[in-house]
């Protein structure tokens, strides 16, 4: 149970259960509650301790803009020079871009870094926190909830270079769909919590999903239309049939493409396929939350 | 039985602090730390039957009235700081029940959850946060618990830039910032300089007085004469023996005699 053995070890917390204040506690080894019941406490988790995830976010902003010069600017910067790698290249080594291709890039990016990043985040957000878990007892659904939710934060700051290229190069494609980016980030966040949720209790059990991780969504990425267009996948239905099928089922060929209808084309997305999604994510979500709730009494002993 | 669980909890005069029924903790050896799927796959191929289970604690029962103070004692390994973490909430039992009325504090082993990046100030509310107790609460309480660790300008500085005896001061300040009815200690007395220690004993102490009851872990023996009125050897994860504190102790470093005893004539 390791813990008490670090070195220079720091005093500890008082875990006091708010619920034992005036009621009486009793735990059994009895059955825990059914599906329902588990999804009923984490959602009463989730909002009985709202104050305590702004707490972790903000700790996680702050993590994050330490020790750089630039600090938060990076936020700017990254995807910005991630585009400007992706757009030599692609222009000048295959040369055979899309028109307009750094806002067909950029489009596809900004959305691809924030769940990549959110997922690599939250993958260690149980796991990291052993010794708290090991010392005090509250929800545990907190840490990757609050882990997806800081990474809003990196995305909305996107938002800053990508209106700098719309107004500065592409001011032609500014169209009134682009107010209907959230909509888009709302079923983007769905489907990264959901994602979260599940793979950071995974995590607490197989060390090596966070080694995977790195890998699979490199895969991911280039599975995913980001680099190219829905149009490249058309064209492969005729040759590879079954890849292209597979690429289409990916939740992210339909997010990815509606941001770029939304960015790039100026005209409205695929709403049933974006409706899918939702479904799809919202089923992914209770699973996820089910399956965090279900593992969660075991993490304190497994850490 | 119906009358002694009351609906006012912890203010209901009757009936036991603790009351634990057949507890017992089970760890499944497949999944601990540093697990990797290339273990558990090797596991599951060779179906080693002797790597299943491991009891932690088993068929432990016993109560804590009100104002009684129980210390548990017992070799190290012996299932001391699981009994805690189980009373704590942090794991739940495996068998058995506990039953726990009034509001719990623990000081449970060393390390604590701050995070580095943030200022003293800022962690104390986290600390807050993580522990439940609301926000007026822990903003009133935030200006003692400042002095009480005595961190002066630093307050407002990054947890990182500390040393260690400040980390340990504040870790203490906190944890002992709420007055609870029932005191669950963990060998966290003796930490600290000297100054400190002394002042930290004071304080727990002081909440010792106010609590309705105790549980200390300790391998401190003075400890457990000095503070409890019944204690409780566990070896192995049973209760091995329970009764006034000087027997037990007296007990216990019997069997860890004999037992080192043993491991020597064993050695040679």
């Amino acid at each position: 149970m390791g813990g008490a053995t670090a070195a220079g070890s720091v005093l500890p917390f008082a875990p006091m259960s708010r619920s034992s204040l005036t009621v009486p506690v009793v735990r059994t080894s009895a059955a825990r509650p059914g599906p329902v019941g588990l999804l009923a406490q984490a959602a009463s988790d989730v909002w009985s301790r709202r104050r305590l995830i702004r707490y972790l976010v903000s700790a996680d902003l702050k993590r994050k803009g330490r020790d750089t010069i630039f600090g938060n600017i990076w936020w700017v910067l990254d995807p910005l020079l991630q585009m400007v790698v992706y757009v030599i290249l692609l222009t000048v080594i295959f040369s055979r871009p899309e028109e307009d291709y750094p806002l067909f890039l950029f489009a596809a990016i900004l959305p691809w870094k924030w769940f990549s990043s959110s997922v690599g985040d939250a993958i260690s957000s149980v796991s990291g926190q052993d010794r708290v878990i090991k010392q005090v007892q509250f929800p545990k659904i907190v840490l990757p909830v609050a882990a997806t939710l800081a990474g809003i934060t990196q995305f909305a700051f996107g938002f800053i270079p990508l209106t700098g290229l719309l107004v500065l190069f592409y001011s032609d494609r500014i169209s009134p769909w682009l107010i209907l980016i959230p909509v888009v980030a709302v079923v983007q966040l769905v489907f990264t919590l959901a994602f979260c949720l599940t793979v950071s209790a995974l995590n607490v059990f197989f060390r090596d999903i966070s080694n995977l991780s790195i890998h699979a969504l490199r895969m991911w990425f280039y599975m995913s239309p980001v680099l190219y267009g829905a149009s490249v996948i058309d064209k492969m239905s005729g040759s590879h049939r079954v890849i292209a099928d597979l690429i289409r089922l990916n939740p992210f060929y339909s997010i990815l493409t509606a941001y770029r209808a939304l960015i790039y084309e100026g005209k409205a997305p695929d709403w049933f396929a974006l409706g899918a999604i939702l479904g799809v994510s919202l089923v992914f979500l209770l699973f996820g939350t089910w399956f965090f709730k279900k593992t969660e009494p075991m993490f304190a002993k497994v850490l | 039985m119906i009358a002694r669980r009351g609906r006012e909890g912890a203010l209901t005069p009757t009936g036991p602090a603790i009351e634990v029924e057949g507890l017992g903790v089970r760890y499944n050896l497949r999944l601990t730390r540093k697990n990797t799927i290339r273990n558990s796959l090797a596991q599951a191929i060779r179906r080693d039957g002797a790597g299943g289970h491991f009891w932690a604690l088993r068929e432990v029962s016993f109560t804590v009235d009100r104002g009684e103070s129980l210390a548990v004692i017992g070799p190290n390994g012996a299932g001391k700081s699981t009994l805690l973490q189980s009373l704590a909430g942090i794991i739940e039992p495996s068998e058995g029940r506990i039953d726990v009325r009034g509001r719990m504090s623990s000081l449970l082993t060393l390390g604590a959850g701050f995070d580095q990046e943030l200022s003293g100030r800022e962690n104390i509310l986290l600390a807050g946060a993580f522990l439940g107790i609301d926000d007026g609460e822990i903003q009133r309480r935030l200006e003692s618990i400042i002095a009480f660790a005595d961190i002066g300008q630093f307050i407002d500085a990054a947890i990182k830039t500390y040393s260690s005896g400040m980390r340990a001061r504040l870790g203490f300040a906190i944890a002992t910032s709420v007055e609870p009815d029932i005191l669950l200690l963990d060998e966290v007395l003796a930490t600290g300089d000297q100054v400190f220690r002394a002042k930290s004993k004071d304080r727990v102490l002081e909440l010792a007085r106010g609590a309705k009851a105790i549980i200390l872990v300790t391998h401190d023996m003075n400890w457990v004469s000095e503070f409890c009125n019944r204690a409780m050897l566990i070896e192995k994860g049973r209760v091995v023996a329970e009764g006034q504190p000087e027997d037990i102790v007296r007990l216990h470093e019997e069997r860890s005699r004999e037992a080192r005893e043993r491991a020597l004539s064993a050695a040679g």
